[in-house]
Protein backbone atom coordinates (compact mmCIF):
# COMPACT_ATOMS: atom_id res chain seq x y z
CA UNK A 1 0.00 0.00 0.00
CA UNK A 2 2.65 2.11 0.75
CA UNK A 3 4.90 1.45 -2.07
CA UNK A 4 1.57 2.02 -4.29
CA UNK A 5 1.22 5.51 -2.44
CA UNK A 6 5.33 6.39 -3.23
CA UNK A 7 4.32 5.24 -7.27
CA UNK A 8 1.81 7.70 -7.49
CA UNK A 9 2.23 10.84 -5.54
CA UNK A 10 4.79 12.55 -8.11
CA UNK A 11 2.76 12.59 -11.44
CA UNK A 12 -0.28 13.30 -8.87
CA UNK A 13 1.43 16.06 -7.53
CA UNK A 14 2.34 17.20 -10.81
CA UNK A 15 -1.03 17.19 -12.59
CA UNK A 16 -2.21 18.88 -9.84
CA UNK A 17 0.56 21.50 -10.56
CA UNK A 18 0.05 21.89 -13.82
CA UNK A 19 -4.07 22.14 -13.70
CA UNK A 20 -3.32 25.24 -11.08
CA UNK A 21 -0.74 26.84 -13.33
CA UNK A 22 -3.57 26.60 -15.86
CA UNK A 23 -6.36 27.88 -13.97
CA UNK A 24 -4.15 30.70 -12.44
CA UNK A 25 -3.57 31.70 -16.19
CA UNK A 26 -6.67 31.75 -17.58
CA UNK A 27 -7.90 34.16 -14.82
CA UNK A 28 -4.76 36.58 -14.54
CA UNK A 29 -4.33 37.20 -18.43
CA UNK A 30 -8.32 37.25 -18.64
CA UNK A 31 -8.39 34.69 -21.62
CA UNK A 32 -12.12 34.14 -23.50
CA UNK A 33 -13.53 31.05 -22.25
CA UNK A 34 -13.83 29.90 -26.07
CA UNK A 35 -10.37 29.91 -26.53
CA UNK A 36 -9.09 28.73 -23.71
CA UNK A 37 -11.41 27.24 -20.90
CA UNK A 38 -9.81 27.55 -17.23
CA UNK A 39 -10.06 23.32 -15.81
CA UNK A 40 -12.94 24.51 -13.57
CA UNK A 41 -15.10 25.73 -16.37
CA UNK A 42 -14.50 22.46 -18.16
CA UNK A 43 -15.47 20.61 -14.98
CA UNK A 44 -18.78 22.81 -14.88
CA UNK A 45 -19.57 21.85 -18.31
CA UNK A 46 -18.64 18.32 -17.72
CA UNK A 47 -21.36 18.02 -15.06
CA UNK A 48 -23.62 20.11 -16.75
CA UNK A 49 -23.72 17.83 -20.10
CA UNK A 50 -23.05 14.53 -18.44
CA UNK A 51 -25.74 13.08 -19.39
CA UNK A 52 -25.62 14.19 -22.78
CA UNK A 53 -22.04 13.06 -23.54
CA UNK A 54 -22.82 9.37 -22.01
CA UNK A 55 -24.28 8.41 -25.27
CA UNK A 56 -21.34 9.69 -26.97
CA UNK A 57 -18.96 8.11 -24.43
CA UNK A 58 -20.03 4.07 -24.93
CA UNK A 59 -20.38 4.78 -28.89
CA UNK A 60 -16.90 5.42 -28.91
CA UNK A 61 -16.19 2.37 -25.79
CA UNK A 62 -18.17 0.36 -27.99
CA UNK A 63 -16.21 1.17 -30.97
CA UNK A 64 -12.95 0.98 -29.38
CA UNK A 65 -13.69 -2.77 -27.50
CA UNK A 66 -14.73 -4.01 -31.01
CA UNK A 67 -11.59 -2.64 -32.91
CA UNK A 68 -8.83 -3.00 -30.69
CA UNK A 69 -9.17 -7.14 -30.22
CA UNK A 70 -9.36 -6.52 -33.83
CA UNK A 71 -6.15 -4.75 -34.54
CA UNK A 72 -4.39 -6.67 -31.62
CA UNK A 73 -5.41 -10.28 -32.98
CA UNK A 74 -4.44 -9.28 -36.57
CA UNK A 75 -1.19 -7.66 -35.05
CA UNK A 76 -0.44 -10.69 -33.23
CA UNK A 77 -1.20 -13.09 -36.57
CA UNK A 78 0.93 -11.07 -38.51
CA UNK A 79 3.57 -11.64 -35.83
CA UNK A 80 3.65 -15.29 -35.80
CA UNK A 81 3.10 -16.10 -39.24
CA UNK A 82 6.52 -13.88 -40.01
CA UNK A 83 8.36 -15.08 -37.08
CA UNK A 84 7.63 -18.58 -38.36
CA UNK A 85 8.02 -18.31 -42.13
CA UNK A 86 11.09 -16.37 -42.82
CA UNK A 87 10.21 -15.82 -46.17
CA UNK A 88 7.29 -14.06 -45.33
CA UNK A 89 9.10 -11.72 -42.98
CA UNK A 90 11.48 -10.90 -45.95
CA UNK A 91 8.84 -10.38 -48.13
CA UNK A 92 6.24 -8.29 -45.99
CA UNK A 93 7.90 -6.41 -43.56
CA UNK A 94 9.29 -3.33 -45.52
CA UNK A 95 5.42 -3.61 -46.72
CA UNK A 96 4.66 -3.24 -43.16
CA UNK A 97 6.11 -0.14 -42.52
CA UNK A 98 4.98 0.93 -45.49
CA UNK A 99 1.23 0.75 -44.01
CA UNK A 100 2.32 3.12 -41.21
CA UNK A 101 3.47 6.12 -43.52
CA UNK A 102 -0.14 6.68 -44.83
CA UNK A 103 -1.59 8.84 -42.52
CA UNK A 104 -4.61 7.76 -41.16
CA UNK A 105 -6.70 10.80 -41.32
CA UNK A 106 -5.49 10.41 -45.19
CA UNK A 107 -6.44 6.91 -45.24
CA UNK A 108 -10.43 7.73 -43.48
CA UNK A 109 -12.02 9.45 -46.54
CA UNK A 110 -10.72 6.25 -48.60
CA UNK A 111 -12.41 3.80 -47.10
CA UNK A 112 -15.42 6.07 -46.53
CA UNK A 113 -15.34 5.73 -50.23
CA UNK A 114 -15.15 1.91 -50.28
CA UNK A 115 -16.83 0.49 -47.34
CA UNK A 116 -19.46 3.49 -46.69
CA UNK A 117 -20.64 4.89 -43.45
CA UNK A 118 -20.75 2.07 -41.88
CA UNK A 119 -18.97 0.16 -38.73
CA UNK A 120 -16.80 -2.06 -41.53
CA UNK A 121 -14.86 1.51 -42.45
CA UNK A 122 -14.39 2.98 -38.95
CA UNK A 123 -13.22 -1.15 -37.47
CA UNK A 124 -10.36 -1.02 -40.48
CA UNK A 125 -9.49 1.98 -39.52
CA UNK A 126 -8.45 1.21 -35.76
CA UNK A 127 -7.16 -2.46 -36.59
CA UNK A 128 -4.98 0.03 -39.09
CA UNK A 129 -3.00 1.74 -36.00
CA UNK A 130 -3.44 -0.84 -33.85
CA UNK A 131 -2.01 -3.86 -35.17
CA UNK A 132 1.57 -2.38 -35.76
CA UNK A 133 3.11 -1.80 -32.62
CA UNK A 134 1.71 -5.11 -31.21
CA UNK A 135 2.92 -7.08 -34.45
CA UNK A 136 6.21 -5.14 -34.53
CA UNK A 137 6.72 -5.78 -30.75
CA UNK A 138 5.88 -9.57 -30.65
CA UNK A 139 8.35 -10.30 -33.51
CA UNK A 140 11.18 -8.80 -31.58
CA UNK A 141 10.10 -10.34 -28.74
CA UNK A 142 10.04 -13.83 -30.62
CA UNK A 143 13.47 -13.16 -31.75
CA UNK A 144 15.09 -12.63 -28.92
CA UNK A 145 15.33 -15.70 -26.48
CA UNK A 146 17.40 -17.01 -24.93
CA UNK A 147 20.63 -18.86 -26.22
CA UNK A 148 21.53 -20.74 -23.42
CA UNK A 149 18.08 -21.96 -23.41
CA UNK A 150 17.58 -22.26 -27.21
CA UNK A 151 20.56 -24.37 -26.52
CA UNK A 152 18.98 -26.58 -24.16
CA UNK A 153 16.05 -27.07 -26.14
CA UNK A 154 17.79 -28.20 -28.93
CA UNK A 155 20.18 -30.87 -27.57
CA UNK A 156 17.16 -32.25 -25.82
CA UNK A 157 15.40 -32.80 -28.97
CA UNK A 158 13.03 -30.25 -29.25
CA UNK A 159 11.32 -29.68 -32.17
CA UNK A 160 10.71 -25.94 -34.06
CA UNK A 161 7.33 -26.11 -32.62
CA UNK A 162 8.28 -27.37 -28.81
CA UNK A 163 10.98 -24.09 -29.26
CA UNK A 164 8.09 -22.18 -30.22
CA UNK A 165 5.52 -22.95 -27.81
CA UNK A 166 7.42 -24.00 -25.25
CA UNK A 167 10.42 -21.36 -25.24
CA UNK A 168 9.73 -18.27 -27.89
CA UNK A 169 6.54 -17.52 -27.24
CA UNK A 170 6.68 -17.07 -23.45
CA UNK A 171 9.65 -15.31 -23.51
CA UNK A 172 7.89 -12.61 -25.45
CA UNK A 173 5.59 -11.99 -23.70
CA UNK A 174 6.53 -9.12 -21.94
CA UNK A 175 7.77 -7.11 -25.19
CA UNK A 176 4.50 -8.80 -26.75
CA UNK A 177 2.81 -6.43 -23.69
CA UNK A 178 4.43 -3.15 -24.35
CA UNK A 179 2.97 -3.45 -27.89
CA UNK A 180 -0.53 -4.14 -26.83
CA UNK A 181 -0.33 -1.65 -24.12
CA UNK A 182 0.95 1.09 -26.99
CA UNK A 183 -2.41 -0.12 -29.02
CA UNK A 184 -4.28 0.35 -26.45
CA UNK A 185 -3.37 3.96 -26.05
CA UNK A 186 -3.59 4.30 -30.16
CA UNK A 187 -7.13 2.24 -30.42
CA UNK A 188 -9.32 5.21 -28.76
CA UNK A 189 -7.34 7.70 -30.78
CA UNK A 190 -7.99 5.57 -33.96
CA UNK A 191 -12.35 5.30 -32.60
CA UNK A 192 -12.41 8.74 -32.22
CA UNK A 193 -10.70 9.70 -35.78
CA UNK A 194 -12.99 6.83 -37.15
CA UNK A 195 -15.86 9.09 -36.06
CA UNK A 196 -14.99 12.54 -37.59
CA UNK A 197 -15.04 10.79 -40.96
CA UNK A 198 -19.19 9.88 -40.48
CA UNK A 199 -20.86 8.80 -37.45
CA UNK A 200 -23.93 10.32 -35.96
CA UNK A 201 -22.48 9.60 -32.19
CA UNK A 202 -19.52 9.30 -30.56
CA UNK A 203 -17.11 11.36 -29.15
CA UNK A 204 -15.25 12.00 -32.48
CA UNK A 205 -19.04 12.74 -33.71
CA UNK A 206 -19.02 15.26 -30.40
CA UNK A 207 -16.00 16.92 -31.09
CA UNK A 208 -17.04 17.91 -34.62
CA UNK A 209 -20.34 19.04 -33.38
CA UNK A 210 -18.83 21.55 -30.66
CA UNK A 211 -16.22 22.58 -32.87
CA UNK A 212 -18.58 24.24 -35.36
CA UNK A 213 -20.58 25.86 -32.39
CA UNK A 214 -16.78 27.48 -30.35
CA UNK A 215 -17.74 25.38 -27.67
CA UNK A 216 -14.34 24.84 -26.62
CA UNK A 217 -15.22 23.71 -23.40
CA UNK A 218 -17.12 20.89 -24.07
CA UNK A 219 -13.97 19.89 -27.00
CA UNK A 220 -12.07 20.06 -23.51
CA UNK A 221 -14.72 18.11 -21.84
CA UNK A 222 -14.22 15.39 -25.18
CA UNK A 223 -10.74 15.54 -25.08
CA UNK A 224 -10.87 14.90 -21.02
CA UNK A 225 -13.14 11.42 -21.95
CA UNK A 226 -10.96 10.40 -24.54
CA UNK A 227 -8.05 10.14 -22.04
CA UNK A 228 -9.86 9.03 -19.35
CA UNK A 229 -10.87 5.80 -22.03
CA UNK A 230 -7.27 5.39 -23.06
CA UNK A 231 -6.42 5.20 -19.29
CA UNK A 232 -8.42 2.86 -18.12
CA UNK A 233 -7.74 0.50 -21.45
CA UNK A 234 -4.14 1.02 -20.80
CA UNK A 235 -4.94 -0.15 -16.70
CA UNK A 236 -6.99 -3.18 -17.79
CA UNK A 237 -3.63 -4.36 -20.55
CA UNK A 238 -1.65 -3.65 -17.44
CA UNK A 239 -3.12 -5.76 -14.98
CA UNK A 240 -3.71 -8.50 -17.46
CA UNK A 241 0.50 -8.08 -17.93
CA UNK A 242 0.79 -8.52 -14.27
CA UNK A 243 -0.99 -11.75 -14.43
CA UNK A 244 0.24 -13.38 -17.30
CA UNK A 245 4.03 -12.31 -16.48
CA UNK A 246 3.50 -12.56 -12.83
CA UNK A 247 6.64 -15.36 -13.49
CA UNK A 248 8.65 -12.12 -13.65
CA UNK A 249 10.86 -10.67 -10.54
CA UNK A 250 10.24 -7.40 -9.89
CA UNK A 251 12.77 -4.89 -10.37
CA UNK A 252 12.73 -2.96 -7.42
CA UNK A 253 12.93 -5.78 -5.38
CA UNK B 1 19.97 -63.44 -0.17
CA UNK B 2 23.50 -63.59 -1.98
CA UNK B 3 21.48 -65.07 -5.23
CA UNK B 4 18.74 -62.33 -5.18
CA UNK B 5 22.35 -59.83 -5.04
CA UNK B 6 23.46 -62.10 -7.75
CA UNK B 7 20.98 -61.30 -9.87
CA UNK B 8 20.43 -57.96 -9.47
CA UNK B 9 24.33 -58.07 -10.35
CA UNK B 10 23.72 -59.84 -13.52
CA UNK B 11 21.06 -57.19 -15.07
CA UNK B 12 24.40 -54.62 -15.12
CA UNK B 13 27.25 -57.29 -15.83
CA UNK B 14 26.18 -59.85 -18.38
CA UNK B 15 28.19 -62.79 -16.75
CA UNK B 16 29.60 -66.51 -17.88
CA UNK B 17 29.74 -66.74 -21.23
CA UNK B 18 28.78 -63.68 -22.64
CA UNK B 19 31.33 -61.69 -20.54
CA UNK B 20 33.65 -61.42 -23.87
CA UNK B 21 31.43 -59.05 -24.83
CA UNK B 22 30.93 -56.02 -22.66
CA UNK B 23 28.48 -53.56 -22.81
CA UNK B 24 29.27 -50.41 -25.23
CA UNK B 25 30.06 -47.56 -23.46
CA UNK B 26 27.80 -44.81 -23.05
CA UNK B 27 29.38 -42.46 -24.94
CA UNK B 28 32.39 -43.18 -27.38
CA UNK B 29 34.12 -40.06 -29.31
CA UNK B 30 36.19 -40.78 -32.29
CA UNK B 31 38.38 -38.72 -33.91
CA UNK B 32 36.44 -35.68 -34.16
CA UNK B 33 38.02 -32.54 -35.38
CA UNK B 34 36.36 -29.26 -35.95
CA UNK B 35 37.04 -25.72 -37.58
CA UNK B 36 35.74 -22.64 -38.11
CA UNK B 37 36.16 -20.68 -41.17
CA UNK B 38 35.87 -16.55 -40.44
CA UNK B 39 36.66 -13.94 -43.06
CA UNK B 40 38.87 -17.25 -45.32
CA UNK B 41 40.30 -17.45 -42.05
CA UNK B 42 40.41 -21.15 -40.47
CA UNK B 43 40.58 -21.56 -36.77
CA UNK B 44 41.28 -24.93 -35.94
CA UNK B 45 39.20 -25.72 -32.39
CA UNK B 46 39.08 -29.67 -31.71
CA UNK B 47 41.74 -31.63 -33.38
CA UNK B 48 41.23 -35.40 -33.37
CA UNK B 49 39.85 -35.87 -30.12
CA UNK B 50 38.91 -38.97 -28.91
CA UNK B 51 37.23 -40.17 -25.65
CA UNK B 52 35.11 -42.43 -23.72
CA UNK B 53 32.45 -42.85 -21.34
CA UNK B 54 31.36 -46.23 -20.10
CA UNK B 55 28.34 -47.09 -18.58
CA UNK B 56 27.88 -45.79 -15.25
CA UNK B 57 31.41 -43.98 -15.16
CA UNK B 58 31.79 -40.54 -13.87
CA UNK B 59 34.58 -38.57 -16.47
CA UNK B 60 36.01 -35.29 -16.67
CA UNK B 61 37.46 -33.03 -19.03
CA UNK B 62 40.01 -30.44 -17.75
CA UNK B 63 41.89 -27.80 -20.18
CA UNK B 64 42.43 -24.15 -20.38
CA UNK B 65 40.23 -21.89 -21.41
CA UNK B 66 39.58 -21.73 -25.16
CA UNK B 67 40.20 -25.62 -25.68
CA UNK B 68 37.13 -26.27 -27.80
CA UNK B 69 34.96 -27.68 -24.78
CA UNK B 70 32.23 -25.87 -25.69
CA UNK B 71 32.14 -27.05 -28.95
CA UNK B 72 33.05 -30.59 -28.02
CA UNK B 73 29.79 -30.49 -26.32
CA UNK B 74 27.52 -29.13 -29.18
CA UNK B 75 29.18 -31.44 -31.27
CA UNK B 76 28.04 -34.24 -28.92
CA UNK B 77 24.29 -32.92 -28.32
CA UNK B 78 23.90 -32.53 -32.08
CA UNK B 79 23.95 -28.71 -32.47
CA UNK B 80 26.74 -28.91 -34.78
CA UNK B 81 28.53 -30.90 -37.07
CA UNK B 82 31.81 -32.09 -36.98
CA UNK B 83 34.37 -32.06 -39.87
CA UNK B 84 35.45 -35.32 -38.85
CA UNK B 85 34.55 -37.87 -36.80
CA UNK B 86 31.50 -39.84 -35.26
CA UNK B 87 29.85 -40.32 -32.34
CA UNK B 88 28.28 -42.87 -30.60
CA UNK B 89 26.41 -43.59 -27.79
CA UNK B 90 25.52 -47.30 -26.36
CA UNK B 91 26.97 -48.65 -29.64
CA UNK B 92 25.01 -46.71 -32.30
CA UNK B 93 25.94 -43.97 -34.35
CA UNK B 94 24.16 -40.86 -33.71
CA UNK B 95 26.85 -37.90 -34.98
CA UNK B 96 24.60 -34.90 -35.75
CA UNK B 97 21.33 -36.39 -33.59
CA UNK B 98 19.80 -34.03 -31.14
CA UNK B 99 17.69 -35.63 -28.22
CA UNK B 100 19.99 -38.09 -27.09
CA UNK B 101 21.74 -36.50 -23.92
CA UNK B 102 20.66 -34.66 -20.76
CA UNK B 103 22.52 -31.54 -20.71
CA UNK B 104 23.31 -29.25 -17.95
CA UNK B 105 24.64 -25.57 -19.44
CA UNK B 106 26.55 -23.69 -17.40
CA UNK B 107 24.02 -21.09 -16.27
CA UNK B 108 20.51 -22.52 -14.65
CA UNK B 109 19.26 -21.80 -17.22
CA UNK B 110 15.62 -22.38 -15.97
CA UNK B 111 12.67 -21.42 -18.17
CA UNK B 112 11.57 -17.80 -15.92
CA UNK B 113 7.61 -18.79 -16.40
CA UNK B 114 7.75 -22.22 -15.05
CA UNK B 115 7.27 -23.05 -11.96
CA UNK B 116 10.47 -25.32 -10.67
CA UNK B 117 8.81 -28.47 -10.59
CA UNK B 118 7.46 -27.58 -14.16
CA UNK B 119 11.18 -26.77 -15.16
CA UNK B 120 12.19 -30.46 -13.71
CA UNK B 121 10.05 -31.88 -16.11
CA UNK B 122 10.63 -30.33 -19.04
CA UNK B 123 13.12 -32.65 -20.67
CA UNK B 124 10.87 -35.93 -20.32
CA UNK B 125 7.79 -33.43 -21.74
CA UNK B 126 9.80 -32.90 -24.85
CA UNK B 127 10.72 -35.98 -25.60
CA UNK B 128 6.51 -36.71 -24.89
CA UNK B 129 7.13 -38.99 -21.73
CA UNK B 130 3.66 -39.48 -19.46
CA UNK B 131 3.84 -36.87 -16.87
CA UNK B 132 1.75 -38.04 -14.50
CA UNK B 133 4.83 -40.82 -13.02
CA UNK B 134 7.03 -38.16 -13.49
CA UNK B 135 5.40 -35.50 -11.27
CA UNK B 136 5.47 -37.67 -8.69
CA UNK B 137 9.27 -38.81 -8.91
CA UNK B 138 10.14 -34.90 -9.53
CA UNK B 139 8.82 -34.27 -6.15
CA UNK B 140 10.11 -36.81 -4.19
CA UNK B 141 13.47 -35.70 -5.87
CA UNK B 142 13.19 -32.11 -5.45
CA UNK B 143 12.17 -32.92 -1.52
CA UNK B 144 15.43 -34.82 -1.66
CA UNK B 145 18.00 -32.05 -3.23
CA UNK B 146 16.41 -29.62 -0.28
CA UNK B 147 13.40 -27.72 -2.65
CA UNK B 148 10.70 -29.33 -1.41
CA UNK B 149 8.39 -26.21 -0.65
CA UNK B 150 9.72 -24.88 -4.16
CA UNK B 151 7.72 -26.85 -6.03
CA UNK B 152 5.40 -24.25 -7.04
CA UNK B 153 8.08 -21.44 -7.01
CA UNK B 154 9.60 -19.59 -10.05
CA UNK B 155 13.37 -19.54 -10.38
CA UNK B 156 13.81 -15.76 -9.46
CA UNK B 157 12.51 -16.58 -5.83
CA UNK B 158 15.08 -18.99 -5.24
CA UNK B 159 19.29 -18.54 -5.16
CA UNK B 160 22.32 -19.17 -7.11
CA UNK B 161 22.69 -22.60 -5.31
CA UNK B 162 18.86 -23.71 -5.42
CA UNK B 163 18.51 -22.81 -8.65
CA UNK B 164 21.85 -24.55 -9.85
CA UNK B 165 20.15 -27.90 -7.69
CA UNK B 166 17.15 -27.95 -9.89
CA UNK B 167 19.00 -27.62 -13.22
CA UNK B 168 20.97 -30.60 -11.94
CA UNK B 169 17.67 -32.45 -11.09
CA UNK B 170 16.69 -31.38 -14.80
CA UNK B 171 19.29 -33.18 -15.95
CA UNK B 172 18.99 -35.84 -13.87
CA UNK B 173 15.84 -36.86 -14.44
CA UNK B 174 16.07 -36.44 -17.98
CA UNK B 175 14.72 -39.53 -19.80
CA UNK B 176 17.92 -39.56 -21.65
CA UNK B 177 20.97 -41.77 -20.00
CA UNK B 178 23.99 -39.67 -20.56
CA UNK B 179 24.66 -36.48 -18.72
CA UNK B 180 26.55 -33.83 -20.40
CA UNK B 181 27.29 -31.12 -17.13
CA UNK B 182 29.15 -28.17 -18.84
CA UNK B 183 31.05 -26.20 -16.08
CA UNK B 184 28.13 -26.49 -14.15
CA UNK B 185 29.62 -25.01 -10.35
CA UNK B 186 31.51 -22.04 -12.30
CA UNK B 187 29.02 -19.03 -11.27
CA UNK B 188 28.80 -20.31 -7.67
CA UNK B 189 31.00 -18.62 -4.79
CA UNK B 190 33.45 -20.49 -3.73
CA UNK B 191 31.73 -22.03 -0.62
CA UNK B 192 28.47 -22.65 -2.19
CA UNK B 193 30.48 -24.82 -4.84
CA UNK B 194 32.29 -26.45 -2.41
CA UNK B 195 28.80 -27.33 -0.99
CA UNK B 196 27.59 -28.54 -4.52
CA UNK B 197 30.65 -30.96 -4.86
CA UNK B 198 30.17 -33.07 -2.06
CA UNK B 199 26.20 -33.34 -2.74
CA UNK B 200 26.73 -34.03 -6.51
CA UNK B 201 28.86 -36.43 -5.24
CA UNK B 202 26.67 -38.18 -3.14
CA UNK B 203 23.98 -37.95 -5.23
CA UNK B 204 26.08 -39.60 -8.21
CA UNK B 205 27.28 -42.66 -6.09
CA UNK B 206 24.06 -43.48 -4.79
CA UNK B 207 22.50 -43.00 -8.33
CA UNK B 208 24.97 -43.89 -10.72
CA UNK B 209 24.46 -42.01 -14.54
CA UNK B 210 27.20 -42.15 -17.38
CA UNK B 211 28.70 -38.41 -16.83
CA UNK B 212 30.69 -36.50 -18.96
CA UNK B 213 31.67 -33.43 -16.99
CA UNK B 214 33.28 -29.93 -17.97
CA UNK B 215 35.41 -28.22 -15.43
CA UNK B 216 38.23 -25.91 -15.32
CA UNK B 217 38.44 -27.08 -11.54
CA UNK B 218 41.52 -29.45 -10.86
CA UNK B 219 39.89 -30.39 -7.53
CA UNK B 220 36.76 -30.79 -8.46
CA UNK B 221 37.61 -33.32 -10.75
CA UNK B 222 40.10 -35.79 -8.74
CA UNK B 223 37.06 -35.80 -6.56
CA UNK B 224 34.09 -37.10 -8.59
CA UNK B 225 35.48 -38.41 -11.33
CA UNK B 226 36.47 -42.13 -12.57
CA UNK B 227 38.63 -40.32 -15.27
CA UNK B 228 39.90 -37.62 -16.36
CA UNK B 229 40.94 -36.09 -20.09
CA UNK B 230 43.48 -33.24 -20.16
CA UNK B 231 43.30 -31.36 -23.00
CA UNK B 232 45.55 -29.14 -24.91
CA UNK B 233 44.50 -25.40 -25.71
CA UNK B 234 43.57 -24.43 -29.16
CA UNK B 235 42.96 -26.48 -31.24
CA UNK B 236 41.87 -28.66 -28.60
CA UNK B 237 42.97 -32.21 -28.13
CA UNK B 238 43.69 -35.08 -25.53
CA UNK B 239 47.54 -34.91 -24.09
CA UNK B 240 46.81 -36.93 -20.87
CA UNK B 241 43.79 -39.54 -20.16
CA UNK B 242 44.29 -39.86 -16.24
CA UNK B 243 42.20 -42.75 -14.17
CA UNK B 244 41.48 -41.57 -10.91
CA UNK B 245 42.12 -44.77 -8.24
CA UNK B 246 40.86 -43.28 -5.47
CA UNK B 247 37.60 -46.29 -4.32
CA UNK B 248 33.76 -45.60 -3.77
CA UNK B 249 32.13 -44.16 -1.87
CA UNK B 250 34.20 -41.13 -1.73
CA UNK B 251 34.23 -38.92 0.95
CA UNK B 252 35.49 -35.09 0.42
CA UNK B 253 38.92 -36.50 3.09
CA UNK B 254 40.41 -37.66 0.29
CA UNK B 255 41.81 -34.28 -0.85
CA UNK B 256 43.81 -34.28 2.02
CA UNK B 257 45.76 -37.79 1.14
CA UNK B 258 49.16 -37.78 -0.20
CA UNK B 259 47.76 -39.57 -3.33
CA UNK B 260 45.46 -36.92 -4.12
CA UNK B 261 48.01 -33.89 -4.05
CA UNK B 262 50.56 -36.05 -5.92
CA UNK B 263 47.48 -35.95 -8.67
CA UNK B 264 46.35 -32.05 -8.00
CA UNK B 265 49.79 -31.08 -8.98
CA UNK B 266 50.67 -33.03 -11.53
CA UNK B 267 47.63 -32.27 -14.00
CA UNK B 268 48.04 -29.12 -12.50
CA UNK B 269 51.11 -28.45 -14.01
CA UNK B 270 50.21 -29.93 -17.38
CA UNK B 271 47.41 -27.08 -16.97
CA UNK B 272 50.10 -24.42 -16.39
CA UNK B 273 51.81 -25.53 -19.50
CA UNK B 274 49.26 -25.61 -21.92
CA UNK B 275 48.08 -21.96 -20.55
CA UNK B 276 51.59 -20.88 -20.70
CA UNK B 277 52.11 -21.99 -24.21
CA UNK B 278 48.44 -20.59 -25.54
CA UNK B 279 49.34 -17.09 -23.62
CA UNK B 280 52.64 -17.49 -25.85
CA UNK B 281 51.17 -18.22 -29.12
CA UNK B 282 48.58 -15.71 -28.89
CA UNK B 283 50.58 -12.79 -27.93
Amino acid sequence: MRSTWKQLWPPLVAVIFLLTGWQLAVSLFHVEAWILPSPTDIIREFNANATGIWVHTLATLRLTLIGFPIGTAVGLIIALLLHLLPWTRRAFYPLLILSQNVPSIALAPLLVIWFGFGLLPKIILITLVCFFPVAVATMSGLAQSDGIMLNYMKMAGAGKWQIFTKLELPSSLPSLFSGVKISATYAVMGAVVAEWIGADKGIGYYMLLQKSAYHTDRMFVAIVIIVLLSLVLFAIIALLEKWLVRWKPRRNS
Amino acid sequence: MSEETQIQHSTTETPGSSQAVPAPPALEVKGISKAYTERRRVTSVLNNVSLKVEQQEFVSIVGPSGCGKSTLFHIIGGLEQPDAGTISMNGSLVTGQRGEISYMPQQPALFPWRTIEDNVLIAGEIKGVPQDQAREEARHWLAKVGLSGFERAYPHMLSGGMQQRAAFLRALLAPQELMLLDEPFSALDALTRSEMQRWLLELWEENRRSVLFITHNIEEALLLSNRIYVFSGRPGSVLHTVDIPFPRPRREEITDSPEFLLLKRQLSQWMREEQEKSATTKG
